[in-house]
């Protein structure tokens, strides 16, 4: 813990970490001092001048954002003097702001607006100046009104310090103007639409595109829940009115490294309402799917899984949540009473690849990126490399092993690339020959191992980080963890959402594994959720369990309407191996129900009375490495799905239902 | 005294960030571009931005800070009017007027057949010549109706002769 100093701030006396700054250490204190541009976790630019204050035994007014708290300072941040200066600056920035609160969509989360009726400012007592710059709408995700623009720089920094670096200034003084590079329309400057600078705008200058008329934020209720369409699985917050979603934002708190969620992550949503959606269970009905009652359809789900019982399958993916999976996990061994169950999980990782150590993520100083391609533009855990970014930016050094080159690779300290077993090999040399002592086998195995100068600078790296923390792709995991023998310890990071939580509830092969299953054979087969599947297996009755009509689906025997994304309660296990909770937004639609609900019918029917999962049992099987024990430099077979493509295609619903649609449209325009 | 100073230099090298130094030489950079294309076309920009490993919006960010640098093709001949506050008040706006007429472009523009840019400035600092213009390197001060005529008729090409100051 940082030490404390005290300090009085409006008469108040209150204690506040050394080298906080002051409108951080006020903010900890529950004052609130006004500004435009800080943006929390970077360095104050002072460049508003809003956020000054009056110090006893200072003569001028200071700026909050860049002055550090000192024992006994008095701070007085609501004199008239200061307020004065408010004043002045707030009228200002109206004379080139429009005056349209009454319908701007902001309102209510604008901090102009804020400030002007906190200091009761009603019109601008300066000559209203327009500069009549066009808005960009040339994508469907963000809509930028320079009209509205305060010139903060709050969009352009969160924009350079997570990586993407799209959003610039022009010019200068009253002329200066927020650009992409050559003033292009954003989608044609390399933006990746993540959104992050929509949060970051404190003006009605950067906004969802679709936001017109949609409600203010006075209407909206918010749910904090957990992005699920990737292995990163982003704190997500969801607002809501009159049942439906109408925008999702960043979750983590301000200021924090991992506040980051993607495009997917933040308009995504929309295909909850998509065509596509499956509201009514589904029956073949002399070759055509027809709409039936739960009634009927479970009666007959209950006759076919009692003829086939050992000869049924069940197939997953990994972002199914906890609940749920242990409440299939009954279905399955208790009632049909058959072991063929399996989840996507099995294509990139299982038990010994993916349940890793504990690691705290947040004191580390060093990353190891092992066998892993994060990267926003293709948006293969985007989340990820914006993280690293971050990190990187204050002070956190990277290391890279991979066999080519990643996306990441110009924030890395050193690049090792080339076979990962080797160099991993060669890495653990040459830490062991800088005098850290390791596993004797681990010793043995590395002694005939060449360096190299670049892996060698690794090494010192390595061996002079506090908390060196390596992330590793499961495939290579084993190998990886042999590091953190040494010193750290080792990530594995998975796919999915939940792969971890789905092989903790014990949703791993113990009869015919995932792919044996979908090569055909069974009798009965049961996919449940979004599985990467277009073409029916051959097998004797198909039911699909999901939220939207896939091209599976329309192959299938049943489907069975399940609720999508944001539709449920449940808890999962991110990469980091925490239990996070995944809160319903909105009400199922139509007559779907939670995947646990449907297979607690369906074990009624089949005359056994089995409960639903509870929080408190999935958190009962959360497990850690507790010794990581050494393994062969060698890949882990089997295990080398392409990350991005298996993203696409788990996620081909989520695509398909919504904007996002509009991405995949203007890459196939461009190529 | 040279080893004095390439150990100073030495220390300052020392002292900047890769980072920093790629920063550094960007302004050098521009000139060199601006004067080899007589203006910073985007590939150059965007060549600079690959070689220097500086992201785009910021090459553009930091060359359009300064008003010597332009985006757009420049004209043949670069005619400047002085704004400044003596030459206002000695009649600029109306020469400026009575250019754009003639040429056909308003300030800041340039001709589409590139014979020419109009532009203005805050001061060239001779004001007791108010009020002045430049046509490229020289100063026209004084002008008046028939220097005006003068130097439309040089960018014009309507003339061979020199410019009187």
């Amino acid at each position: 813990m940082a030490n404390m100093v005290n300090l009085t701030i409006d008469g108040k006396k209150v204690q506040s970490p050394e080298r906080m700054n002051l409108i951080d250490a006020a903010e900890l204190n529950g004052i609130h001092i006004p500004n435009l541009c800080y943006l929390k976790g970077s360095k104050g630019i002072g460049a508003c001048r809003l956020c000054l204050v009056e110090i006893e035994g200072l003569k001028a007014p200071m700026v909050a954002c860049t002055m550090k708290v000192k024992e006994g300072m008095i701070v007085n941040t609501k004199t008239e003097k200061v307020q004065e200066i408010r004043k002045f600056t707030i009228d200002l920035i109206l004379s080139m702001h429009p005056f349209d609160c009454m319908t701007c969509t902001k309102a209510g989360i604008c901090r102009l607006q804020e400030y002007a009726y906190d200091l009761g400012i009603k019109e601008s007592s300066f000559t209203r100046k327009t500069f009549g710059y066009p808005t960009d709408e040339t994508n469907p995700f963000i809509k930028r009104d320079p009209e509205y623009c305060i010139l903060c720089g709050k969009c352009v920094r969160i924009c350079k310090e997570q990586g993407t670096n799209v959003l610039g200034f022009m010019g200068r003084g009253v002329d200066s103007k927020v650009i992409t590079a050559n003033d292009k329309p954003l989608k044609e400057s390399g933006c990746t639409f993540c959104g992050s600078c929509i949060d970051a705008c404190p003006v009605n200058a950067l906004l969802e595109a679709d936001r017109w008329r949609k409600g203010r934020e006075w209407e909206y209720e918010k749910i904090n829940s957990v992005c699920l369409l990737c292995g990163n699985s982003c704190d997500i917050t969801v607002r809501t009115k009159d049942g439906s979603a109408m925008l999702i934002t960043a979750g983590e708190v301000e200021g924090s490294p991992e506040r980051y969620i993607c495009a997917y992550g933040r308009f995504g949503f929309d295909c909850i309402e998509a065509d596509t959606r499956v509201t009514f269970p589904l029956i073949r009905v002399n070759g055509e799917l027809r709409e039936t009652t739960w009634q009927n359809v479970i009666d007959v789900l209950a006759k076919e899984l009692e003829k086939s019982t050992k000869n049924s399958g069940f197939i997953t993916t990994g972002s199914l949540l906890n609940e749920d999976a242990l409440t299939l996990k009954r279905l399955v061994f208790d009632v049909v009473k058959t072991k063929n169950i399996d989840t996507t999980v099995s294509l990139y990782g299982d038990l010994d690849t993916l349940i890793s150590g504990d690691a705290d993520i947040e004191s580390a100083d060093l990353f190891v990126l092992v066998d892993l391609d994060p990267d926003q533009q293709e948006r293969v855990l985007p989340a990820l490399d914006a993280i690293i970014r971050r990190r990187v930016n204050a002070g956190l050094k990277l290391i890279t092993i991979n066999s080519a080159e990643p996306a990441i690779a110009p924030v890395a300290a050193a690049n090792l690339v080339g076979d990962e077993t080797k160099t991993l090999r060669s890495f653990a040399k040459a830490i062991i020959d800088k005098g850290i002592a390791g596993d004797k086998r681990l010793t043995s195995e590395v002694s005939g191992a060449s360096t190299t100068e670049i892996i060698d600078t690794a090494a010192t790296l390595f061996v002079e980080a506090e908390n060196p923390i390596i992330l590793t792709s499961p495939a290579m995991y084993l190998a990886a963890a042999n590091i953190s023998l040494l010193k750290g310890a080792a990530v594995s990071v998975p796919i999915e959402s939940n792969a971890k939580g789905a092989l903790m509830m014990g949703l791993t092969t113990n009869g015919k594994s995932y792919n044996d299953m979908i090569s055909g054979g069974l009798t009965l087969l049961y996919a449940i959720g979004a599985v990467p599947l277009d073409k029916r297996p051959d097998v004797g009755f198909l039911i699909v369990q999901n939220s939207h009509l896939t091209e599976l689906a329309k192959q299938a025997d049943v489907v069975l309407p399940s609720a999508a994304f944001l539709e449920a309660d449940g808890t999962i296990v991110d990469y980091l191996g925490r239990l996070r909770h995944v809160c319903k937004a909105v009400e199922p639609a139509g007559e779907a129900k939670t995947d646990r609900e449907i297979f607690v019918d369906i074990a009624k029917a089949m005359g056994v009375d089995m409960k639903e999962a509870k929080e408190s049992e999935a958190k009962r099987l959360i497990k850690i490495k507790t010794a990581v024990s050494f393994n062969p430099f060698a890949r882990s077979e089997g295990l080398d799905l392409e990350a991005g493509e298996l993203i696409e295609s788990i996620n081909a619903q989520v695509i398909n239902g919504s904007r996002l649609l509009w991405l995949k449209e203007a890459e196939v325009a461009s190529d | 005294m040279l080893i004095d100073a390439l150990e100073k230099m030495a220390m300052v090298a020392d002292l900047l960030t890769d980072e920093q130094r790629k920063r550094a030489v960007l302004m050098q950079v521009f000139y060199k571009v601006q004067k080899e294309n007589n203006y910073l076309p985007e590939d150059k920009l965007r060549e600079i931005s690959e070689e220097l490993k500086i992201p785009l919006s910021e090459v553009y960010s930091t060359a359009s800070f300064y008003k010597q640098f332009h985006f757009m093709p420049r004209g043949k001949n670069i005619v400047c009017v002085c704004v400044g506050t003596a030459c206002h008040v000695r009649g600029a706006p109306k020469v400026l007027e009575k250019l754009e007429e003639e040429f056909g472009v308003k300030a800041g523009e340039t001709a589409k057949d590139l014979s020419v840019t109009l532009e203005t400035v805050g001061c060239i600092g001779c004001c007791g010549l108010a009020p002045v213009i430049t046509l490229n390197e020289e100063i026209s001060g004084e002008v008046n109706a028939k220097k005006l005529k003068e130097v439309v008729d040089i960018v014009l090409g309507k003339t061979n002769v020199q410019l009187t100051s």
